[in-house]
């Protein structure tokens, strides 16, 4: 390549660079401005581009008036017990695909990527009749279940490759020392393998806490809401309270954007996964 | 050895149990006539009467046409807009690691959050769009964006792609970062540069990664949901509802449980069969370089 085609190249990439963190910013700047507007700003047209003046209202409205803390305790029990249940199932059945002998472990990981991409909605009506049999509608079980099952198999599918990467010395040495299996895998493989937890747990949380049919048709009690749900239904009865909305949506985000920032490498790892794996 | 089968057996068992199991009974349900009752959900065998319902009724393929072309317009759009950011951020440039960070954020949204947020920009009466539109002068009234079937269907489709395409560009950049710089070099010996390289040497070698994100995101819009029920609620009218909205509002807003777990069966029937052509499609690809 010519020195001249690569600065327009540069220059190109810049460009696009450019133009990409400005169209991904511009609607969450939006959204975050007007949750700091009063209502009365929010109403302007030609709306004002920054508050004036900024107010907190909306955020302590949300919380008091609008019970959005409930939402939040709930998508937070909901998604932080199915990821450590799908850590623990995944790292054992991954160790064990891995590394052990089992019969028919092509077909088995086809069929998990394929689970992992089936619409909810296939299985909607008869997880919601098995519910209302078993009296767990509005409960947080009938939540954590339906997403560790989700869940599960893309955590493996990563997971395994990790485990796949260990030398297997490690396992025989842990074996010559007199460790069983499973202390193998906690002891010995899992603290090796923290990068592929890390990339499993931060896609299980995101999907729980983005998660919505389940949520909407499984708990409809206002107690039992989880954020996704309480931000769709969050509608008024005449209005629409765009800053209240904003607000609760501000705090909503936050804690996903804090957790990605830190695990970005494995996020991206994750992402990745199957683009070389193929 | 047991062990194996015992340490596989508990995420086996969750999955079939809470996927697998169901969708055979969505089967057995689709060939009923169910009616809810105080001691619960009466079944009545009728055969295949609730796919006959649903296949003459004309919101099924109403339904089945939008979501088909919603899916091949977004997927489309996304995956030349995914390319085209994969190629300009795969070389070595100041603020790519940031740029990265940044395309995480809409992956991770909620998108029932994007959909209010995008809500409120298309807001017909304080929308920022129309505030924008109108100072350079392109439109002169505030237009309700989501007021007429094209308007609302255009409307959420560029709220899917600005929320999906960083996605697609993460798994390109993956694929592009893959491909050995020595074939370019190569290339460049055999004089082919610019264009020529990119269609015999980029291209063919990312096919892997263009059919993994298109076959995902293909499954992903036969899913549509979250962002119709907040945006539009499938309206103007019906104009903008997807096919899992139609089922969804079958069972649990007309309580019609046989017919509208028929629409979920026969969506999942067309998902596995695009599915199981889009691996194949993959797979020949991917033989084709090795």
């Amino acid at each position: 390549m010519s020195k001249q085609s690569r600065i327009i190249r540069k220059a190109m990439g810049y460009t696009v660079l450019l133009l990409m963190l400005l169209i991904i910013i511009a609607p969450f700047f939006w959204m975050v401005d007007t949750s700091f507007k009063t209502n009365l700003d929010i109403g302007n047209f030609p709306p004002s581009f920054l508050p004036h003046p900024a107010t907190f209202e909306h955020y302590i409205r949300a919380f008091s008036t609008y019970g959005f803390g409930i939402y939040f305790r709930n998508s937070v029990i909901v998604s932080i017990i199915a990821t450590l249940i799908v850590l623990v199932l995944a790292s054992l059945a991954s160790y064990a695909i891995a590394r052990l002998p089992i019969r028919g472990k092509a077909p088995l990981m086809v069929v998990l990527l394929a689970i992992s991409t089936f619409p909810e909605v296939a299985v909607i009506s008869p997880l919601f009749v098995i519910m209302q049999r078993l009296n767990w509608l509005n409960s947080y079980q009938s939540l954590i279940v339906p997403y560790v099952a989700f869940n599960l198999p893309f955590a493996i599918w990563v997971m395994r490759t990790y485990f796949a990467g260990i030398p297997k010395e490690l396992d025989e040495a842990a074996r010559v020392d007199g460790a069983g299996v499973l202390t193998t895998v906690f002891r010995v493989i899992l603290p090796l393998a923290t990068p592929g937890l890390f990339t499993g747990g931060v896609f299980t949380f995101v999907a729980c806490w983005t998660e919505f049919l389940f949520a909407l048709v499984f708990n409809s009690s206002n107690n039992f809401r989880t954020i996704p749900v309480g931000i769709a239904l969050f509608s008024g009865q005449f209005t629409i309270p765009y800053g209240t909305i904003f607000a609760g949506s501000t705090v909503a985000v936050l804690p996903i954007v804090i957790l990605v920032l830190i695990f970005q490498k494995w996020v991206v790892a994750g992402l990745t996964a199957g683009a070389v794996k193929g | 050895m047991i062990a194996g089968y015992l340490m596989t057996a508990p995420a086996l068992i969750v999955i079939a149990l809470v996927t697998l199991f169901p969708i055979g009974y969505s089967i057995w349900m689709s060939l009923n006539t169910i009616t809810s009752t105080y001691n619960g959900f009466q079944f009545s065998f009728n055969g295949l009467n609730n796919y006959v319902t649903v296949f003459q009724n004309s919101m099924f393929w109403q339904a089945l046409w939008f979501t088909v072309t919603y899916a091949a317009v977004t997927v489309t759009l996304e995956l030349v807009l995914g390319l085209l950011v994969a190629l300009a951020l795969n070389q070595p440039i100041r603020g790519r690691g940031l740029a990265i960070a940044v395309m995480l954020i809409p992956w991770t949204l909620i998108t029932v959050i994007s959909a209010q947020m995008w809500d409120y920009i298309y807001n017909g009466i304080y929308g920022v769009l129309n505030a924008i539109l109108m100072s350079v002068h392109i439109i002169n009234v505030p237009v309700l964006w989501l007021g007429s079937p094209v308007t609302a269907t255009i409307s959420m489709m560029v709220a899917d792609i600005w929320k999906t395409t960083p996605f697609v560009t993460m798994i390109m950049l993956a694929g592009l970062q893959l491909i050995p710089s020595d074939l370019y070099e190569a290339a460049k010996i055999d004089g082919a540069t610019g264009w020529r390289s990119f269609w015999n040497v980029t291209l063919p070698l990312l096919r892997p990664s263009i059919g993994l994100a298109a076959l995902f995101r293909i499954l992903q819009a036969f899913g549509l949901f979250d962002l119709p029920f907040v945006l539009t609620n499938g309206g103007p009218g019906t104009s903008t509802t997807p096919i899992a909205m139609l089922a969804y509002k079958a069972i649990f807003n007309d309580g019609n449980f046989g017919t509208g777990t028929a629409v979920a069966v026969a969506t999942v029937g067309i998902v596995i069969i695009l599915a199981l052509l889009s691996l194949k499609a993959l797979r020949t690809q991917v033989g084709e370089i090795e």
